[in-house]
């Protein structure tokens, strides 16, 4: 009974799991070991990468029922902001300020409500001054970007990526700070009217608990106090990132791409996504737009040219390493595996794939916010009913789900090019992984990630054999979705409607 | 029944000339149309087919063509409800199959074979008519491929797969495996397009031949929506369960304003490669796809005439654009389009309908202003 109960709950993947033992014993009688171990191998680096744009993707769909189509952009400016930070930080060094003082102001709502709701304004004057205070804070947010160098500051890491070199002589002085304070103070104070047009200046009939505005008070303090210490450390700071131990900024490359993916997400939500909850097809429509302005927006910054992010030392050292611990030892560029030379940086993305999917499975299974998005995905109005704050829930996976894929996007960079049709590739390749895997299931993401990646990876063999270009292969991964849709419209492990 | 009303329907069936009162506003367009080339060259003092009468000319063939394409879209996402994103593949597979055939197969027709009527050669003519059929073709098989794979699925899901195949289209085109056809990132350039319809040597029957074009496909979706399968297809956009219920499949009807909507915007194609005299990659790049949804929302979605307008506002700005911001002048179009799609959702033309009576009220409230009293 009990096995009986197991293959039916589990039919899918055995029956998966079944197909794959059968292809790799076919594949490697007929293809040789060691081409065949190389192939799986890169397959499962593109799986790894596949996931990190599903996961996201899947996660939000599920809760939300919003598609994101600027999931593959998110990857996309992950993968140039770790560029960025790992090559030559200027450029974010350069803009941290203004983004902490804009969220300052953002962030004041709470703050500023119990003061302005009290307010005597005639109720046919409260929509006109919001449109008013919302005007004046738009163009008081333009002047205060007028005349900031945008090209110039993001071309820093350009130069230090194609000069090779000390990189260190590439820093460009910045604005000087006598002409620079105005930026942020006139940022946050367009911030700030923003918040108080949403504050509704008048209307009592707002309610902000007073716990809320003590935490935004708390978060509007914090933000302050980074504006002032990003607003001082501009020069400084690329410097003393450039001269720190290189493992050490990738890693932090790393964390600072997923939290600029995860910032962006959070603001994509609150402004773009959550006005739009009562028109879905219109969400879908400005996500889209969404990724051609960034797509655009970093052609303007960093030209239309693929650039080549350095691997960080622990995976540069010349030579091959002559198994796994020698390599952690050595930190050599290429690893022995099973008598294949293998890199060792996709090992890594490998790793950081498989990392990401347990501990996501992890947080789904295990804590109060894991919790939530189940049941949500489940039943979003009982949730809701429940008195759970689903708006804050949504635009924290939201930015999770951004987060993740930014995150595999600067992993990715040290191997891949850094280019903007990084994007589209990636949306569509995420998008063929969450087809085959079902919408709303995490796992259903990683079983389709594996599967699109080992198809990619043996595509590409196939093609080199029959000399033909990779192209075929990637535009032949739709076929796999073709089938799968054809055979299962839910995918393999959805939600059957 | 107000005498207004009763005029417009003895119109339907009465003289011309209140038909012609009926369609004025579109009569007068059509006409403002055909005379521009003449009415410009006067205003400017340049020929009909030099200088800057040539050039504006060239920027409204183009609008021509981004209509008919915008309008193609609309029917999808306006009267069906369809949110596809891989509609540039119909595009670009309708200028691809044009350029094509044109390059590889109708020079080696013409070189052999003369098919005379009345002592003239028209196998240039109907070599360019073979490439408008096997772009309709090319079209409605990519469509019915399109609609096979999502015909079970719809919404978000369904604009997923599209874009999913419209990427898988766009990376075949720039495959670098059939160079010598395609030629890969270059794309086709030099198609030897028939001398008496060369785009630079003949730019004014061009432009007719593209004005023709642009009506002959405006009347034609104008009739499909009109007619009962086009309120079928407005009735799956309102609510697909009841049209199911009905009787009608909506799968089926789906599928058909896909493939009529992938004919549109294959045509659209084989006149555009024709233009250009090429095909290139960015024909079936996704972010034309996204053009047409600017042109779409920029005009208003479920009016026709909208998208129409809107590829036109956006072909006239994109050419002042160029000039103002550089090369990265779409991106003013993208941040605008976000722009409309959270503030002004309905478009120019949609607006205008839902406050058509607003402002003829505000207009009669402020006339009676300044009417004298009477007693």
């Amino acid at each position: 009974m009990k096995i009986k109960a197991f293959w039916r709950e589990n039919n899918t993947l055995l029956v998966v799991a079944l197909i794959l033992l059968v292809l790799s014993v076919f594949g490697s009688s007929s293809m040789g070991l060691e081409p065949f171990v190389r192939t799986t191998l890169s397959g499962f680096t593109l799986s790894a990468l596949y996931f990190m744009v599903a996961a996201g993707l899947t996660l939000v769909f599920g809760l939300m029922d919003v598609l994101n189509f600027s999931q593959g952009s998110m990857l996309m400016i992950g993968a140039y902001a770790g560029w960025q930070f790992y090559t030559n930080p200027t450029f974010l060094f350069g803009l941290a300020p203004l983004a902490f003082a804009l969220m300052a102001g953002l962030a004041m709502m709470a703050v500023l409500h119990p003061v302005v709701s009290n307010w005597r304004i005639p109720e046919q004057w409260q929509s006109r001054l919001r449109a008013l205070i919302i005007v004046i804070a738009v163009v008081i947010g333009v002047l205060a970007v007028v005349g900031l160098d945008f090209r110039g500051l993001a071309s820093t890491a350009m130069v230090a990526t194609m000069v090779a070199g000390n990189p260190l002589a590439e820093a460009t002085p910045q604005e000087p700070l006598a002409s620079f304070w105005i930026r942020p103070v006139l940022l946050l104070l367009s911030g700030a009217l923003i918040a108080l047009a949403q504050a509704r200046p008048g209307d009592p009939t707002v309610v902000v608990h007073k716990d809320q505005t003590r935490r935004s008070g708390m978060v509007v303090a914090g933000l302050l106090l980074l504006v002032v210490v990003a607003t001082l450390v501009r020069e400084s700071g690329p410097l003393a990132v450039l001269t720190m131990n290189g493992n050490l900024r990738f890693v932090l490359a790393l964390i600072v791409g997923a939290l600029v993916g995860a910032g962006l997400g959070a603001v994509i939500e609150t402004t773009l996504i959550s006005p739009l909850y009562v028109r879905p097809l219109y969400q879908v429509i400005i996500t889209m737009g969404l990724a051609f302005v960034i797509s655009e927006l970093i052609q303007l910054l960093w030209d239309p040219l693929p650039y080549a992010m350095s691997r960080p030392p622990a995976f540069s050292q010349p030579g091959k390493a002559e198994n796994i611990w020698a390599f952690f030892r050595g930190g050599n560029t290429t690893v022995d595996i099973l008598g294949v030379t293998f890199p060792s940086y996709r090992l890594f993305i490998i790793v950081l794939g498989v990392l990401m999917f347990l501990g996501l499975t992890l947080v789904l299974k295990y804590t109060r916010l894991g919790m939530i998005i189940r049941a949500g995905v489940q039943d979003r109005e009982m949730v809701e009913a429940l008195g759970i704050n689903v708006k804050r829930v949504f635009t924290l996976v939201f930015a999770l789900g951004t987060g993740l894929a930014a995150l595999g996007g600067i992993g990715a960079a040290p191997f891949v090019p850094v280019e903007p049709v990084m994007g589209d590739r990636y949306l569509m390749q995420g998008f063929i992984t969450v087809v085959i895997g079902g919408m709303g299931s995490t796992t259903g993401a990683a079983v389709g990630a594996l599967l699109l990646g080992l198809a990619r990876a043996f595509g590409d063999y196939l093609a080199l054999k029959f000399s033909l270009s990779p192209a075929i292969s990637e535009a032949s991964t739709v076929i796999i979705m073709a089938i799968v849709l054809l055979a299962r419209p839910a995918g393999l492990l959805g939600r059957r409607e | 029944m107000s005498e207004k009303a009763e005029k417009r329907v003895n119109g339907k069936t009465g003289a011309p000339l209140s038909w012609i009162k009926q369609h004025w506003g579109e009569l007068v367009v059509v006409a403002g149309l055909i005379l521009f080339p003449y009415v410009f060259s006067l205003l400017s003092g340049t020929s009909v087919s030099q200088g800057a009468t040539k050039f504006w000319q060239g920027q409204l063939i183009v609008m021509f063509i981004m209509a008919v394409y915008a309008m193609s879209y609309d029917l999808l996402l306006g009267y069906t409800g369809i949110l596809s994103f891989g509609h540039a593949a119909f595009f670009g597979g309708g200028a691809y199959a044009m350029a094509l055939f044109l390059t590889h197969v109708a020079p080696k027709v013409t070189g052999s074979y003369r098919i005379m009527v009345g002592g003239i050669n028209i196998a240039d003519l109907l070599m360019v008519l073979v490439g408008f059929l096997l772009a309709v073709l090319v079209a409605v098989l990519l469509g019915l491929l399109f609609s096979a794979v999502s015909s079970r699925v719809k919404g978000a899901y369904f604009a997923m797969i599209t874009l999913a195949m419209g990427q898988a289209i766009h990376i075949l085109s720039k495959a670098t495996d059939f160079v010598e056809w395609t030629g890969a990132d270059e794309g086709l350039h030099g198609v030897p397009v028939p001398v008496w319809l060369n785009p630079t040597q003949f730019r004014l029957r061009f432009y007719f031949v593209a004005l023709a074009f642009m009506l002959i496909m405006y009347l034609v979706t104008r009739r499909i929506v009109n007619s009962p399968t086009g309120r079928i297809f407005v009735a799956i956009r309102e609510n697909e369960s009841r049209v199911r219920m009905i009787g009608y499949n909506p799968a089926v009807y789906r599928s058909i304003a896909f493939v009529t909507a992938a004919v549109i915007a294959g045509l659209a194609g084989g006149l555009y490669a024709l233009w250009t005299m090429s095909a290139t990659p960015s024909m079936t790049s996704s972010a034309l796809t996204i053009n047409a949804l600017i042109m779409g929302i920029l005009g208003g979605i479920g009016t026709l005439i909208g998208p129409m307008l809107g590829a036109v506002l956006m072909e006239f700005l994109g050419h002042f654009f160029y000039q103002w911001f550089g090369a990265r002048w779409p991106l003013v179009f993208g941040v605008l389009f976000v722009l409309l799609v959270l503030f002004l959702p309905y478009g120019i033309v949609g607006t205008w309908r839902l406050r058509r009576l607003e402002l003829r009220q505000g207009w009669q409230r402020f006339l009676r202003l300044l009417k004298p009293e009477k007693e």
